[in-house]
């Protein structure tokens, strides 16, 4: 399969941009042949017709946390019985204290998993994107939508600020 | 149609970006040199050796601890004020989220510097890491130096990547508008690399929303327990006027306290400097005025609880401490901070017309002063008078230690004004999407009542 073209469209108003996108889903055009761009976060408000975008963040923040807490556990009972000081006969590896590096294991496990689990769903970083065509609009508050050329109906950016057929994706 | 008219409210705020201010360079200039005197002082005192200092016995912790807990708790007006006002919906926070969490990381990395200060040789700090030494001996985690570590390196962490996260969609708004105007400049390449690709696609939106509402839960506890765990490092002793169980909430509260200082200061002056009266208007003022006599009442309480407890045990040892502060040798800076971390603040901003910027910024800058005095008299107050009695000492700090205490300051001001100059100090995305927000409620219809549905 050759690589597809793509017709981009800037809207100034979110309203305008969700009147696009369903007169795309009233082509038939699927969500996976839509792109919405934006340089604030529209949610579901404007949002491809078709499956919604989804997160794996919260549960792997739950998970890296007990990573995070399960090594930081590991790592004070395992050292302090390797070479053990001496104490007074109280406990080698006493509970409170070992609670304080715990949970400060557990949160970082939680904070790496969390920002690493954002950049792998984002696809980030990637250096080498190229630019779009209306990155500029973008940047001033605009909301780009991309259709694949070949499921573009007529009259879909009706209200848009710009279209632009590209070969850029 | 024309694109939305953001660039014109944004133009102050990105002129020290795109533009060149006389102003900040000079500010930057000058704060470099105060920072020098910072590693010049340190030098000096590597290269002299610990005695340059006057701490002595009994006052084993002087000016660097006191600065070691000022400048932590000064961290606790960025990432823990931002996120509590995020996870609470807060929509005046939008202006105030990036300038805090600045004051965080920056405040962090020199309250961390300190304790590398007072080791007296910093080369040998790798003994706290968790890594064995050449006896196979680990660093013991029972000690609370070693909780510190722990704590502050989570907590720069998690401040670090919650200052960088919100940071990545306002760093590709610039990218795309360098490499629109100035395609081969060296800060279109800048911006480029530390958006790291972000084109603000619908999942990539829903993934950084996902990862700042949970950073934000995590951050809080996390603040909490740093300070929580300095605090620890002195009421795990049996010293007098340390040794209390409610040294972690009152090292807490402190913190904010403080925080919410100097947050205010740096606004005030940030408005005044950039000309962002727009994002920095007099309702953010007003609310951060409220939150900031709330915490003037919780401090106060705590002061005087520690303060009653004390007086009415009538414990000898403790009771020295009690009265050198209240009516002995540091009685004018004990009354001096209650002036200012109490009087003043609620004199002031218990009114309308108190909370307004300059008369805010001023009350947060006394509350600074007195939450270094406070430091100050925990430290040094108690370690002066210890149990044993025939160890009484004084303390008085020499050039070197008031150099690194200069210096701390005017590295963080530094920081600050080279920040200001390489990314936009009011978020931009946040207030955009404020905007947008406000909008559509505006444009939305009138709700449907119980009355209407009758």
């Amino acid at each position: 399969m050759t690589d597809p073209g793509w017709t981009h469209a800037a809207f100034a108003k979110p309203s305008d941009a969700q009147d696009a996108l369903e007169r795309l889903a009233e082509a038939g055009v699927a969500a996976s042949e839509i792109e919405v761009r934006s340089s604030i976060p529209l949610g579901h408000e404007v949002c491809p017709v078709g499956p919604q975008v989804h997160s794996r963040v919260p549960l792997m923040a739950v998970l890296g946390g007990l990573m995070g807490g399960t090594i930081a556990i590991l790592l004070v009972t395992l050292t302090s019985r390797a070479y053990p000081l001496p104490t007074g006969g109280m406990p080698i590896v006493p509970l409170p204290t070992a609670g304080v590096i715990t949970f400060e294991g557990l949160a970082l496990g939680a904070i790496l998993c969390t920002v690493a689990t954002v950049f792998f769903e984002c696809r980030l970083p990637r250096l080498d994107v190229p630019a779009g065509p209306f990155d500029r609009m973008l940047a001033d508050g605009s909301i780009v939508i991309a259709v694949r050329s070949d499921r573009v109906p007529s009259q879909w950016a009706a209200k848009a600020t710009a279209t632009a057929p590209t070969e850029s994706q | 149609m024309a694109a939305p008219a953001n660039t014109a409210k944004e133009a102050a705020l990105l002129r020290p970006i795109t533009g060149v201010r006389p102003g900040l360079i000079l500010g930057s200039l000058v704060t470099g040199a105060l920072a020098g005197l910072l590693f010049f002082s340190w030098g000096y005192q590597i290269k002299n050796d610990i005695g340059v200092a006057g701490i002595n016995r009994p006052v084993f912790w002087g000016f660097y601890i006191t600065n070691f807990v000022f400048w932590i708790g000064i961290s606790h007006a960025g990432t823990l004020i931002s996120a509590i006002l995020r996870v609470t919906s807060a929509e005046w926070r939008r202006p105030v989220t990036r300038c805090a969490e600045a004051i965080t990381v920056f405040a962090l990395t020199i309250g961390g510097l300190f304790p590398l200060i007072h080791l007296g040789r910093p080369w040998l700090f790798w003994f706290m890491i968790p890594f064995p030494n050449s006896r196979g001996l680990w660093p013991n985690f029972r000690s609370p130096l070693v909780w510190d570590m722990m704590a502050i390196g989570t907590y720069l962490t998690g401040s670090v990547l919650y200052l960088l996260l919100p940071l990545l969609p306002d760093m590709a708004i610039l990218r795309d508008r360098a490499m629109a105007e100035t395609p081969a400049s060296l800060k279109a390449r800048l911006f480029s690399f530390m958006a790291l690709g972000w084109r603000g696609t619908t999942q990539q939106w829903h993934s950084l929303e996902a990862g700042i509402k949970v950073m934000a839960v995590i951050i809080i506890p996390v603040a909490v327990s740093v300070h929580t765990i300095v605090s620890w490092d002195f009421s795990m002793t049996l010293a007098p006027m340390w040794h209390s169980t409610i040294f972690g909430p009152y090292f807490v509260v402190g913190a904010i306290y403080s925080g919410i200082g100097v947050l205010m200061v740096a606004m005030y002056l940030l408005r005044r400097g950039l000309g962002l009266q727009e994002y920095l208007n007099d309702k953010v003022f007003n609310n951060l005025g409220l939150l900031f006599v709330a915490f003037t009442v919780i401090w106060t309480y705590f002061t005087a609880a520690e303060h009653i407890t004390v007086w009415y045990g009538h414990e000898p040892s403790e009771m020295a401490v009690f009265w050198e502060r209240v009516s002995g040798d540091y009685a004018l800076v004990f009354w001096g901070m209650i002036l200012v971390n109490t009087v003043i603040p609620l004199a002031v901003l218990s009114f309308r017309w108190g909370r307004k910027p300059f008369a805010t910024a001023v009350v947060g800058f006394g509350v600074l002063i007195g939450m270094w005095i406070e430091r100050f008299l925990i430290v040094v107050g108690t370690l002066r008078l210890p149990r044993m009695e025939f160890t009484v000492g004084t303390y008085s700090p020499s050039w070197v230690e008031l150099g690194i205490l200069v210096g701390s300051f005017g590295m963080f001001a530094m920081l600050y004004f080279l920040f200001v100059q390489f990314a936009p100090i009011v978020s931009l995305w946040e207030v955009r999407e404020g905007d947008h927000i406000a909008g559509s409620a505006a444009a939305s219809p009138e709700p449907v009542t119980e009355e209407a549905v009758r």
